[in-house]
């Protein structure tokens, strides 16, 4: 068996366990380990079981611990942990009250104004993943315990965290940068018109979505006076402050994205004991349940980190590629093809894995055509982060269904990632379509 | 046969040129009977699973980057330590030599299942701020300093505050200030823009960072035929030469780079890089005892390591370098 | 017994997430106010990450707390679906078996070999070994007990999927 087959084979599989409601952590490490003892074992054609041990527990140990075993992504457990402890210290409830009372007149205005959140949480860490555990946390549940619709509450999340890495600073650019040689800085630069215009989108999809159907976001009841809105914004006090901090701190050049996820739990706590908010085991329990919840997220990632590595020994992106290659497309069809690819890979892998797998061949297929590299980047970014969203594995979904829990399935938040994903798609089509939104901010500078 | 090959990293760059050339020119010296898939950028197992990767067949050759593992890989070591050793041909050729033809060295490796193919260097450390210069050793105190290895010990010796940080993150770090000065090679800091957001480039012509190179499961080795193994041997030896020649001519552009950006190139004088030198010894020290601990004779093979580099510094010396010898 | 290693294991997660999360606050606070900081912190962080993200796994497991997928399942018969939940569990026996030996491959030999990592204080790598292996051992003899109690409750008649009924709308 070759390994091209072996790898379509795995990701039926894969579809196929899903389908069964196993675990999709262990769906994606129990195949790409069997997938992987396959390759192994058949190397030299024969079926030699002994030899195939030693490599598929190397394999599989290495990208499961090496992605735990990480500095950056301690952002993910701190972040979450933030949430938790500003809702205990009720500084997120307060941030929410006042967003609920100031926009009241516009419908869906807190899901917009997390969304925006979103946005403006993006500028600080450099992650989807991170922006998604993070806001995810903090404006899922507040939604939800004001009425909103489930799958509102939670796919707006979901969808917003996307700009985590289409808003600058990001990790996928850097990783573009180094595979392609561009300049990191211009990618950066780039990224900010698609990302804003993809902010517009998703607050485009809340605003139809809540005039089509108002029950979905109830409205605040009663009068609001002056001096009520007045109050709860003096009351948000501790949610701006810790915005500063963060945006001060990074911007300033005290402290790097990943040291701004310690600092501002410090500063969380600080604050929730100073207004004697919190107890210590109130704390503890936070950080409970946020191991909880990290460690489901933690071990999605994992299998998939081991899927990736699984696909690489498969040769399936070489050979998707390859064709793509062979096939001698017009400019507009291989924009499809190499879209295709991305959403199809999107459905399976995470974004890093993606494009280590297929950048290298990519890039100079699209530099014969003549792309401009950092315009490309910007396509590439944003089919990346659509792939985050799209079933069956789409690890910002996966985050949110782990912060909320049981009370909302999947399934609800992937029903509600649909509308976003349409307005997605649009954009994707006007970023191709007018490289000029991504040029305009980097060629002016 | 196909072997795999795992690469942490891009395949772009020098390294990667010289990567993929030593595939090719293996290609060729087998007559195509060794062909190689390279897999780019830790898709297989990142820098920090690469000796265990390769140890176990998870691929059957690869880059392996020493500093990850300071135990196992404490004879290749000698290539990172600040010896007077900026040049990157002669760095590469004197590790390359002793590596391929220390007993003891070969031993150590094969007790790990790896056999030495080719080295690669980053090139001569160097150091990038933005501010305050680094004119002699005594400016690096009190300075925010991205470091590497015994180069980044050596600074905070001087009384540098060293920040944990990624080169990748170096250019933010410099532009809001989080950094004074970052250690880099010069390739490396014009490819990621840093020219952008640094004042000044100091040479410090002291050292490199070369115990990068590639190594191959020995099973898998020795299970190739003897014409097998004598090429991927011959295209490891060249690699130094394919390597030399790409990395020099990138680091000049980068400091023409630098210097048309406005950035003021810095050389250290002298008598501050022998100031240097001395404190950096503490580290050349320590590691004599650690390659002691593991039972190499360290102090033999920092004399027969120090022979090669003048060997082959005078080599270049009166013949130049290989690409441009006529 | 087991409930109490789960909890205990919980809390040392808890405990290596307050700790990682003030190692890189006081870093930062050193080195703001005092230009210095502390030696290795990137390194220990890494370590602490390995207990705060896999010691908790036995517990995820017990609260049922791994993500699935309902939408076709939801479908079927309710004895199906029972049927569907021990396969899950089973499946992940199967798929966290090889993450077993080999976690135990690692930690010998990364006692074997001495490994540690490059720093000032050259820290050991067998500490993240050994969390890995403790964490993925006990999730598995969880997981095993979950479907051997599943299975006595499917015998006695009763249903194992409640929770995900109520959710479903
Ligand atoms: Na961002
Ligand atoms: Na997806």
């Amino acid at each position: 068996m070759d390994g091209t087959l072996i790898g379509l084979v795995a990701f039926a599989s894969v579809l196929l366990l899903l389908g069964l409601r196993v675990p999709i952590a262990f769906a994606l490490a129990g195949v790409a380990t069997i997938g992987t003892f396959l390759i192994f074992a058949m190397r030299t054609g024969v079926f030699m079981p002994d030899r195939a041990i030693r490599p598929t527990t190397s394999l599989v140990f290495s990208n499961s611990f090496d992605l735990i075993h990480s500095y950056d992504l301690s952002m993910i457990p701190l972040f979450v942990a933030l949430g938790h402890i500003a809702y205990r210290a009720e500084i997120t409830t307060k941030i929410y009250h006042a967003a609920r009372v100031w926009l009241a007149s516009v419908p869906g205005g807190v899901a917009m104004a997390s969304v925006m959140g979103c946005g403006g949480f993006s500028a600080i860490t450099g992650s989807s993943i991170a922006c998604a555990s993070t806001m995810g946390r903090i404006c899922s549940p507040e939604m939800l315990s004001m009425g909103y619709d489930k799958r509102l509450a939670t796919a707006s999340v979901a969808a917003g965290g996307t700009l985590g890495s289409l808003i600058p600073p990001s990790v996928l650019f850097i990783i573009y940068g180094i595979f392609t040689e561009t300049s990191i800085s211009s990618l950066f630069l780039a990224g900010i018109i698609p990302g804003l215009i993809s902010l517009l989108g998703f607050l485009l999809v809340i605003f139809v979505w809540v005039w089509r159907d108002p029950s979905a976001a109830p409205r605040f009841e009663g009068q609001i006076t002056r001096a009520e809105r007045m109050q709860a914004a003096w009351e948000a006090w501790p949610a701006v402050l810790l915005f500063v901090i963060i945006v001060g701190g990074i911007y300033g050049g005290f402290f790097t994205p990943t040291e701004a996820a310690a600092v501002c739990v410090s500063a969380a706590v600080i604050i929730g004991f100073a207004q004697r908010k919190l107890t210590f085991k109130a704390l503890w329990e936070s950080v409970r349940e946020t191991c909880l919840q990290t460690t489901s997220i933690f071990l999605i990632a994992a299998g998939a980190k081991i899927f990736v590595a699984f696909i690489a020994l498969t040769g399936v992106a070489n050979d998707i590629v390859g064709f793509v290659t062979s096939a001698d497309l017009s400019v507009l069809a291989l924009l499809l093809a190499i879209a295709a690819i991305y959403l199809l890979l999107g459905m399976f892998l995470d974004p890093i894995g993606i494009m280590v797998l297929t950048l290298p061949l990519l890039v100079p297929l699209v530099e014969s055509y003549g792309f401009n590299l950092i315009w490309f980047g910007v396509v590439v970014i944003k089919l990346l982060e659509i792939g985050l969203i799209t079933p069956p594995v789409g690890l910002n979904v996966f985050v949110i269904a782990g912060v909320v829990g049981k009370e909302v399935p999947l399934d609800r938040i992937f029903s509600g990632i649909l509308r976003f994903l349409t307005v997605d798609i649009i954009v994707l089509a006007l970023i191709m379509a007018f490289p000029i939104l991504s040029l305009l901010i980097p060629s002016s500078l | 046969q196909t072997l795999f090959v795992g690469e942490a990293g891009p395949n772009r760059g020098a390294r990667a040129a010289a990567l993929q050339g030593f595939a090719d020119a293996a290609a060729e010296a087998s007559g195509g009977s060794v062909t190689m898939d390279i897999q780019w950028g830790g898709a297989l197992f990142k820098a920090n699973a690469a000796l265990a990767g390769i140890a176990d067949g998870v691929a059957d050759l690869g880059t392996i980057i020493a500093v990850y593992f300071p135990k196992e890989m404490v004879a290749y070591g000698i290539a990172d330590l600040p010896l007077e050793n900026p040049d990157a041909w002669v760095g590469m050729k004197a590790t390359d030599e002793l590596m391929r033809t220390d007993a003891s060295i070969q031993a150590n490796l094969a007790d790990m299942n790896l056999v030495y193919i080719g080295t690669f260097t980053t090139s001569a450390v160097h150091i990038a701020c933005k501010g305050g210069a680094i004119r002699s050793v005594d400016d690096i105190a009190g300075k925010k300093v991205r470091g590497v290895g015994a180069y980044g010990n050596t600074f905070k010796e001087f009384g540098a505050n060293m920040v944990p940080m990624s080169i990748y993150d170096a250019y933010q770090g410099l532009d809001t200030g989080l950094l004074d000065c970052s250690q880099g090679y010069s390739y490396a800091i014009a490819a990621l823009k840093q020219q952008e957001v640094i004042d000044s480039y100091t040479l410090l012509n002291w050292g490199q960072v070369g115990a990068l190179g590639i190594f191959m499961n020995k099973d898998a080795y020795d299970a190739l035929d003897a014409s097998a193994q004598e090429a991927l041997l011959t295209a490891g030896a060249e690699v130094p030469d394919l390597l030399g020649e790409l990395i020099t001519a990138d680091n000049e552009k980068a400091v023409q780079t630098m210097k048309d950006a406005g950035v003021e190139v810095i050389e250290l004088a002298a008598e501050e890089r022998s100031k240097l030198v001395e404190k950096g010894n503490v580290f050349i020290g320590e590691w004599v005892e650690k390659a002691n601990a593991v039972g190499l004779d360290g102090e033999a093979l920092l004399e027969t390591y120090r022979g090669l580099i003048d060997k082959y510094t005078e080599e270049r010396d009166t013949k130049g370098y290989p690409w441009l010898r006529g | 017994m087991l409930r109490r290693i789960e909890m205990w294991l919980l809390d040392l997660a808890v405990a290596a997430v307050i700790a990682l999360g003030l190692l890189i606050t006081v870093t930062v606070v050193l080195r703001v106010t005092m230009n210095s900081g502390v030696p290795d912190t990137i390194v220990m962080v890494r370590e602490l990450m390995v207990a705060a993200v896999l010691l908790p796994a036995a517990a995820t497991t017990a609260n049922r707390a791994h993500i699935v997928v309902e939408v076709i399942s939801n479908k079927l018969p309710v004895p199906v679906q029972n049927a569907l939940v021990v396969f899950g569990s089973v499946f992940g026996l199967i798929a966290l078996a090889p993450l077993i030996y080999a976690g135990w491959r690692e930690m010998t030999h990364t006692f074997a070999s001495g490994a540690y990592f490059f720093g000032d204080l050259e820290l050991p790598k067998w500490p993240g070994r050994v969390l890995f292996l403790l964490g993925i051992v006990v999730c598995w003899v969880r997981l095993l007990v979950l479907v051997v109690g599943d299975i006595a409750r499917l015998r006695r008649g009763e249903t194992l999927i409640e929770n995900a009924d109520g959710a479903g709308g």
